[in-house]
């Protein structure tokens, strides 16, 4: 038995009287007149919302990010790791940015493994607000010493890695989040893009950095405060029982780390549930040409991992005399199925292409497609048609570059589609373009896409576990009703894990008490299962909250008209559609809110959300 | 209900009693969705389920199909109320029961038991059959426990599958017919886990 001291209703022991329970301490930078402050929130704020993910919704609402121009200096991006990063919990070395999407309008959050989010938590703080804009190119160092805002224009222009290996050479030893010249034009599905190659890729908020004239936010190193565990001897009985479950589990002990995430284009195609040609079909002919064996058979050099990530999922590889990261299962199928093409070799080179640039493969790849089925449509003369390899790597390319054809791939799908009297043809749930799972083969993927805060995304809820791969056990995937609160459940604890900040992927072996019991021995106080998942429903409620007050709503909480009306044409989903409204309605009355999908004044109460404490007041902002 | 959540009743239910987790009238089940509860009738036979016998009802406030439901409704209401559960198993199985006659926890030291279950507190009550006694102690005990033993009676597991509390409840069973084999053979037992002597502090 260590000595220390029993804390509260946490039945360990506590080593160290270090007060975990102190207000979040973070950093604000304003861009345009180069000054930075320290500053403090409300202590209840941390119990309230973790970190990561949760503190930059509670920021972004009460910043009242809905009322800005996501592209203007208004506009905040806000960066947090989380109480677990750092910590030596298994995959746990992440972080978050959140801001308000250029390409969705919604709120808007990445996360992403690498080390910035660990090197940011030992220079002692939780978060990062960076406002205002840039006069000229710049890049941002936080550094032991304080912050500051250096020119940049010998950076501005050069591709992803040139940059992160620019300032590497100026600060040996750092961790950045950079962008690539995407991000610089404003394309409007921009990543971030960190050391070790990995991206806060999705929503276009490496474009509200462009727009900021800022390359790069550093993170110096040096940082010697390390995250504080109040109790080392649980985390590490509790991490080891949990790696114990991660290794034994098939996903997240053989799967990943063979294939990576690509091992999922051969189960999805299976099931009939791989979006293929603008999700005109659900299965892809060419689909084992482009699979994760055939990626490790002719591509992979080696497998790669976050920092403190025993699974190992990411992946560097070669092709056409380049090598790079990825790609992953999702830029597989966007730069190929969806396409049409089964040259996996030029799926390699499109996603270099937007690694390059600092690019969202998924969005970029299925806007291609949308470009492809006008083009098949008669609507877009001399466009890219399906199938065709080499034009998505130009038109990558192109897009990157702002070049003909590119320059209006830029804007993504919807605004696409829309120029050119299809909207209808842009695959996409509120502006953001769905991922590689057709909901027609996975009906409670449609509803999670549908209700998405961020848009069309699987990273709020995903639905393969219980629909496709049994986990935590096998639903019936075709069924409309009565997974609801199953859903609900999934997005609740990705926001949780998003703001703890932990891969959802350990979610494959690991249920909730295990993250509970992580966060008991860092916190030294007892936290609950239920505790946490009550936190997640706050965070989804703050995140709701904002996009009603963005003007979205029920009318927005749907999917592409082709998955609700365009049966499947064969396969294993042959004749299936989603019938979304009733799925809509049990959700909304799952979650308590009213048939409009708004949160009751009770809801906001019983989650600490109406003003009475020091958390936000919420209970105008739906209305 | 769905077809598709029926089906899933009458598996379990047949499941639990030929694997004699439960009698042929013993034993209980139920879904939460959102601020209604899926919960079996009172009297019911598990093994032969029939959608008359799965009664709807709600959350927090009574309607008149509770007169249908389960003597333990009000134990499966505490429990969601308390927890992020959205389906509850509740049996009667022999050896977990035996156990929880002598123990205050019961530690598995069979390998599948270690891991899914590392510990099981056992709760004791005078009135253990649908009252407000139980449905005062087990909550708190199943916000950190998916399975909790309640002494002489018999396991209530929670998961976000009814298959989920099955497969925790079978696990149970099976661990304590290993652990009443192996402590009956009167020789030490040797370890062979890491970690093992904190599993009592899970």
């Amino acid at each position: 038995m260590p000595a220390g001291r029993r804390r509260g209703r946490y039945t360990g022991v506590v080593s160290s009287t270090t007060p975990l329970f102190g207000p979040p301490r973070g950093l604000r930078v304003d861009l345009s007149s180069g000054a930075s402050r320290e500053e403090e929130l409300p202590a209840e704020v941390r119990l309230a919302v973790l970190g990561g993910r949760g503190l930059g919704a509670w920021l972004a609402l009460r910043e009242r990010l809905h009322e800005v121009e996501p592209l203007g200096p208004e506009n905040l991006l806000i960066l947090a790791p989380g109480p677990l990063t750092g910590t030596g919990a298994p995959a746990s070395g992440r972080y978050s940015v959140t801001s308000r999407s250029p390409l969705t309008g919604t709120v808007f959050d990445g996360n992403s493994g690498g080390s910035w989010g660990v090197f940011f938590r030992r220079l002692g703080y939780d978060y990062l607000v960076v406002g205002g804009a840039c006069d000229a190119p710049s890049y941002l160092l936080v550094s032991p010493g304080g912050v500051e805002v250096r020119p940049a224009s010998d950076l501005w222009g050069l591709d992803v890695a040139p940059s992160l290996a620019r300032l590497r050479e100026l600060h040996p030893g750092c961790e950045a989040g950079v962008i690539g010249p995407a991000g610089e034009r404003g394309v409007l599905f921009a990543s971030i893009v960190n050391n070790r190659g990995r991206s806060i890729g999705r929503g276009g908020l490496g474009a509200v950095m462009g727009a900021k004239r800022l390359k790069a936010i550093v993170v110096a190193a040096g940082g010697d405060q390390k995250p504080a565990v109040a109790d080392p001897e649980r985390l590490a009985f509790v991490v080891y029982e949990a790696e114990k479950l991660l290794k034994a589990n098939p996903i997240t002990s053989q799967a990943l780390p063979e294939f990576g995430t690509s091992v999922l284009v051969n189960v999805l195609n299976q099931a009939g549930a791989m979006p293929t040609r603008n999700f005109r079909d659900s299965r892809f002919e060419g689909a084992r040409a482009i699979s994760g064996e055939a990626l490790r058979d002719g591509y992979v050099q080696r497998r790669s991992a976050c920092r403190g990530c025993s699974i190992g999922c990411a992946r560097r590889t070669t092709a056409g005399g380049e090598s790079g990261e990825g790609p992953e299962y999702e830029s597989i199928w966007a730069l190929g199925a969806d396409c049409g093409v089964a040259d996996l070799t030029a799926v390699v080179q499109a996603n270099y292409a937007c690694n390059r640039a600092g690019m969202d493969t998924i969005t970029m790849g299925s806007t291609i497609a949308c470009a492809m089925e006008l083009t098949e449509e008669g609507l877009l003369p001399g466009g890219p048609r399906f199938g065709d390899a080499a034009a998505v790597v130009r038109l990558a390319e192109a897009t990157a570059a702002g070049e003909g054809l590119g320059a209006e791939l830029a804007e993504g799908s919807a605004r696409f589609a829309a120029r050119h009297g299809r909207p209808e043809l842009s695959m996409s749930v509120k502006s953001l373009e769905l991922p590689a799972y057709d909901p027609r083969g996975m009906k409670a993927q449609g509803l999670a896409f549908a209700t998405s805060n961020r848009g069309g995304c699987h990273l709020r809820a995903n639905m393969l576990g219980p629909e496709i791969l049994g986990v935590p056990k096998m639903v019936d995937r075709f069924a409309t009703l009565g997974k609801a609160g199953l859903l609900i459940n999934m997005q609740n604890l990705n926001a949780v894990l998003d703001s703890l900040s932990i891969c959802k992927f350990t979610a494959f072996a690991m249920k909730e008490d295990y993250y509970a019991r992580l966060l008991s021995a860092v916190w030294g106080e007892q936290v609950e299962p239920q505790e946490l998942l009550r936190i997640g429903e706050r965070i989804w409620t703050l995140e709701r909250l904002f996009n009603l007050a963005a003007g979205l709503g029920r009318d927005d909480d749907t999917l592409p008209r082709r998955l609700l009306e365009e049966p499947v044409r064969e396969g294993p989903a042959a004749g299936h559609v989603v019938d979304l409204p009733p799925m809509l309605d049990e959700y909304y009355v799952s979650r308590g809110w009213s048939a409009e999908g708004v949160p009751s004044a009770a809801k906001l109460a019983r989650l600490g959300l109406d003003g009475r404490g020091a958390l936000v007041d919420c209970s105008g902002a739906a209305s | 209900m769905s077809g598709d959540l029926l089906e899933q009743f009458r598996r379990i239910g047949r499941d639990l009693f030929v694997a004699g987790l439960v009698s042929s009238h013993g034993g209980n089940m139920s879904v939460r969705q959102g601020d209604r509860i899926l919960i079996t009738r009172r009297g019911s036979m598990l093994a032969q389920l029939e959608e008359r016998d799965v009664i709807d009802t709600g959350l927090e406030e009574n309607d008149a199909n509770v007169t249908l439901a389960s003597t333990e409704i009000v134990v499966h209401r505490a429990i969601y109320q308390a927890t992020s559960a959205l389906a509850i198993v509740h049996t009667h199985p022999p050896y977990a029961i035996a156990q929880s006659l002598v123990k205050d926890e019961i530690v598995p030291v069979d390998s599948e038991g270690s891991y899914l279950l590392h510990k099981v507190p056992v709760v004791a009550a005078q009135l253990t059959a649908g009252s407000t006694e139980v449905a005062g102690l087990l909550p708190k005990w199943l916000k950190e426990y998916d399975l909790v033993m309640l002494r002489g009676h018999g396991p209530f597991a929670i998961g976000h599958l009814l298959e989920e509390a099955y497969q925790l409840t079978s696990v149970l069973e099976m661990a304590c017919r290993i652990l009443t084999v192996a402590e009956g053979m009167g020789a030490e037992l040797k370890e062979y886990r890491k970690g093992s002597e904190q599993y009592d502090s899970w």
